[in-house]
């Protein structure tokens, strides 16, 4: 199953210094939280001149692509999959 | 007198990411990993497989498949969409770590990259470790799951056939001192340049191997089987010597699209049409050109094709002067058949510093400076922010990809 949602959500972040990298730690969607384990991905991409930083997580049971928009600092959830066909 | 064997150290290196699409698909989403998955055009039954996942090749699934074929053969298998995107961005990283190792670095394409190491301290190394070296940072600094392919050899051509010899994530040099016994285990079609219809015409000419094709001499391959210099090249080439390094000049732009609704509406077939060309025009803008030639081509619900292109004496710059052209060719059809899929192109291309300023039609320059101008918003805000009125229907139909060979 692979979703598309595009919803606001909350996120919990840390930033590593000395590997210059922001990680996920935690989600908050539709009041249920989700514990990041693992960085999938990360890269950035343009929405003209917005910069979106786009994450690929996971909490071991599915996969989220997380957007942080760096102009009006809000966190979307773009996708969800569970890696199943069905 | 023939040629001897090119016994210098080998300098070129072609490393090529294993099942690109997927295997970064992969890389970004977790549960993927291990699994059958294809990259497809489109997910419906006939959309054409662009990249299977490794799992899914051992299970015997094709590039140029349908998704149809594909669920035939593995009724699990995971179809996803193409994400330029991503894709773009996991070979910039690729390109970035190659770089640090030589300034010769050319990508072929999304996936493939030649480095040449001539003349570079990197060499001191050896080409080996450093292979050894890319791949691992490979996986250290772009994903864990991305494997490559690496090929040694003394020019492009037997690079890249070594960098295919043992997939996924082989690393094999092909020099003087096995570059026979290699070509003794490979079949014709092996070579890059050498497909079925190929292959048929070095039979008919008595070559039935790569062996065969490398102990045939310079003069029968020119003369003979080839009939053209190309003949000399292939002669140079299975002994080791350059002969692949050219300038490529981009000659045209072009952008097609599959109908997921057939039709033969010209209002909704025009729409489309000017959604194509205004991706094709900002493409042309942006690399600072203007197209003398046009050309559109049609695929029929019947699977019948039809296409036609022009050379007009005016440049054409904006989406406007394109769309006329392109409709004026278009209405030229006999019929009006239904339609699965529309590709149009613009070549004879000039620089637009060398553009002909006309007598008459002062406006003409307001026009191209308007054109930039929207382009200009676009790139500011998005794409499509200001588009043409006849494509406010169909906004984002037309979808990013990569081509075959680009980046």
């Amino acid at each position: 199953m692979n979703e598309k949602v595009f919803e606001k959500i909350s996120v919990i972040t840390s930033y590593n210094v000395e590997k210059n990298q922001v990680i996920p730690h935690k989600i908050r969607w539709q009041l249920r939280d989700y514990f990041i384990k693992k960085l999938s991905y990360y890269h950035k991409v343009r929405d003209g001149r917005t910069l979106l930083h786009i994450f690929d997580v996971t909490d071991g049971n599915l996969d989220f692509r997380l957007r942080f928009n760096s102009d009006d600092l809000t966190w979307m959830l773009e996708e969800i999959s569970d890696g199943y066909t069905t | 007198m023939d040629t001897p064997l090119n016994d210098n150290a080998p300098t070129i290196m072609h490393i090529d990411l294993n099942s690109c699409f997927a295997t970064v698909e992969q890389q970004a989403h977790f549960h993927l990993r291990g699994k059958p998955i294809v990259i497809a055009a489109y997910d419906s039954p006939g959309g054409c497989i662009l990249a299977p996942s490794i799992e899914a090749k051992k299970l015997g699934i094709k590039t140029g498949m349908r998704v149809r074929e594909a669920k035939e053969i593995c009724p699990g298998v995971i179809v996803r969409d193409n994400d330029p995107a991503l894709v773009r961005d996991v070979h910039s990283k690729f390109k970035k770590i190659c770089e640090e190792y030589s300034p010769w670095v050319t990508p072929k394409s999304i996936d493939e990259v030649v480095i040449d190491f001539a003349s570079t301290p990197a060499l001191k190394i050896g080409l080996i470790n450093i292979g050894h070296e890319i791949k691992k940072r490979f996986r250290l600094e772009i994903g864990e799951w991305i494997s490559c392919n690496v090929g040694i050899s003394t020019n492009r051509f037997l690079a890249k056939l070594a960098s295919s010899l043992h997939k996924p994530d082989g690393l094999d040099v092909i020099d003087h001192g096995n570059l026979k016994k290699t070509l003794s285990t490979l079949k014709l079609t092996d070579l890059n340049g050498i497909n079925i219809r190929y292959e048929a015409r070095l039979n008919a000419a008595g070559i039935y191997s790569p062996l065969d094709l490398f102990n045939a001499k310079d003069l029968f391959l020119k003369k003979q089987v080839f009939q053209s210099i190309v003949g000399h090249y292939w002669y140079l080439k299975l002994r080791g010597y350059e002969t692949d390094i050219y300038d490529s000049k981009r000659k045209s732009f072009g952008q097609e699209y599959s109908l997921g609704k057939k039709t033969n509406d010209s209002e909704k077939l025009a729409s489309l049409i000017m959604m194509l060309t205004e991706k094709m025009g900002r493409r042309l803008r942006a690399s600072e050109k203007a197209a003398y030639g046009i050309h559109i081509g049609l695929i029929y619900s019947d699977w019948t094709f039809w296409h036609k292109g022009k050379k007009f004496t005016e440049p054409l710059y904006t989406t406007p002067e394109l769309f006329r052209k392109i409709m004026h060719i278009f209405a030229l059809q006999s019929g009006r058949k239904i339609v699965t899929k529309i590709s149009v192109s613009c070549f004879d291309l000039i620089d637009i510093k060398y553009l002909p300023l006309g007598l008459f039609d002062g406006d003409v320059e307001k026009k191209r400076k308007t054109s930039l101008a929207i382009d200009k918003i676009n790139d500011r805000y998005g794409e499509y922010v200001v588009t043409p009125a006849l494509m406010m229907k169909s906004k984002k139909t037309i979808l990013d990809r990569i081509a075959f060979g680009g980046i």
